[in-house]
């Protein structure tokens, strides 16, 4: 249990630190491409975290990263939104015999369809929050919503990188 | 009533989120004001000293450009300097200087963090209120103009960049002083749009494009950029000018901040004006 939550605060502070100190500052593609790759501590959340847990990590996971870039409530606003459709999203996947608390939400744990389909939905619909909080306006509808979707895109594929290089298959029972 | 609760304890996760939602959205749409931006921003201690660390390290890699470029800024103050010009009028012998008093002031100030990517750019200084930082003071390069101070901590500056669409600067053709307003609508590092110069203005590709100075934080005449395209969009009366911006804003080094010695001055006389109706 101790380990557990001291592997998702370690997870969160690297990440953190990633993004805020290497992936902001990359300018790729003149700026069509903007992983926000921090989202991976919030799709890695352990399984037997109670749903209001998830909300609240969202909401402080979301505060850190508007400090470290100046958009008060932006990220906020879009890790709540993630964190609500997480609890959603893990309903409509659940297994017919439960979870199994042992595993994570993994590739390695649950295999790369159901791993996809989880995180393709949470990233995107984050990726579209943040990219129109951030713009401010509708007037660029399809510039914005391609720059979304490309990035989110790049995020997912980055989130599966990291998967493969750092995680290992759960020990289960 | 115990329906109620029952109905509302069902509800919780929904009515948790909703508050959260609050919180987050209240945060949104009040934090470009002053004081709420001021305690969440990266000019916060902590995070300001992660990226001062960060640009610690960074800094390393970029030493032969800044080197290089700050030679050449000395080379250009030399050729200003009093000593590497000579007497042409004898006659005159005594300078005491009643008609030029100094209107602005440099700060040097390094950029430890900075975005280009995002739809609002800002920069943090590693200068704050106690090295004489305020909000509203511009910030030029050794090429041109990059933002303005928008909040302030003892030891850090969050400023707006130029590439950001809220900040508007007041700029001008250097070659025929018709002005219009800098605007980042292009998304592109590189350029800015000059937006309000009417139809029967002659610009030109090349035209050079100054500060106006009239917004009382940057001085008159300093570089922008120069006119890289104008667009002919026959249903406006305006031309649609890109420039080129002569200040690499990818690049972050050193900066100076400009006070405005004469601003309060200024605005206390502007202040008796008398009010629109």
């Amino acid at each position: 249990m101790i380990g557990k939550v001291l592997a998702n605060v370690l997870r969160f502070m690297l990440l953190v630190l990633v993004q805020a100190l290497v992936l902001d500052h990359l300018d790729l593609a003149n700026g069509w491409l903007v992983p926000y790759l921090y989202v991976l501590f919030l799709l890695m959340l352990p399984f037997d975290l109670p749903d209001w847990a998830q909300l609240v990590v969202g909401f402080f996971a979301g505060m850190v990263m508007d400090l470290f870039s100046s958009t008060p409530g932006m990220h906020t606003s879009a890790c709540v939104l993630m964190a609500f459709l997480r609890i959603w999203m893990l309903r409509l996947l659940r297994p017919r015999d439960g979870y199994d608390h042992t595993r994570s939400p993994t590739i390695a744990d649950m295999g790369i369809a159901w791993w996809t389909t989880f995180a393709a939905v949470l990233v995107f619909v984050h990726h579209l929050w943040l990219f129109f909080v951030e713009i401010y306006r509708f007037d660029e509808l399809g510039a914005t919503l391609l720059r979304a979707s490309l990035s989110a895109v790049f995020t997912l594929a980055l989130c599966m990188l990291v998967q493969t290089l750092f995680t290992r298959v759960s020990r289960s029972r | 009533m115990r329906d109620l609760f029952r109905f509302l304890f069902r509800i919780r996760i929904s009515l948790l989120f909703l508050l959260l939602m609050g919180i987050s959205l209240g945060l949104l749409v009040n934090g470009n004001e002053h004081q709420k931006a001021q305690a969440i921003s990266s000019s916060n201690a902590v995070v300001g000293q992660i990226y001062a660390w960060r640009s610690g390290l960074v800094e390393y890699a970029g030493l032969r450009e800044e080197n290089l470029r700050l030679a050449k800024e000395i080379a250009d103050l030399r050729d200003r300097d009093a000593r590497s010009r000579i007497t042409v009028a004898d006659s005159v012998r005594e300078v005491r200087d009643t008609v030029m008093h100094q209107q602005y002031r440099f700060i040097t100030a390094r950029v430890i963090n900075s975005t280009v990517s995002k739809a609002r750019n800002y920069l943090t200084l590693d200068k704050g209120s106690l090295a004489g930082l305020h909000a509203d003071m511009g910030i030029v390069g050794a090429n041109g103009i990059v933002g303005v101070i928008r909040e302030v901590s003892p030891h850090f500056a969050l400023a707006i960049s130029v590439l950001s669409n809220d900040l508007p600067t007041s700029v001008q053709l250097r070659n025929t002083k018709h002005f219009g307003l800098l605007r980042w609508d292009t998304m592109d590092p590189a350029t800015a749009s000059m937006s309000d110069v009417a139809k029967h203005v002659p610009v030109q590709i090349g035209d050079t494009v100054v500060t106006r100075g009239s917004d009382k934080i940057f001085p008159i005449g300093i570089m922008v950029g120069v006119v890289s395209n104008v667009e002919n969009d026959p249903g406006s009366n305006y031309h649609t000018i890109t420039v080129k911006l002569s200040e690499d804003l990818t690049q972050s080094g050193y900066v100076h901040v400009v006070e405005n010695m004469l601003k309060l001055e200024q605005d206390t006389l502007q202040a008796k004006a008398p009010p629109e109706e």
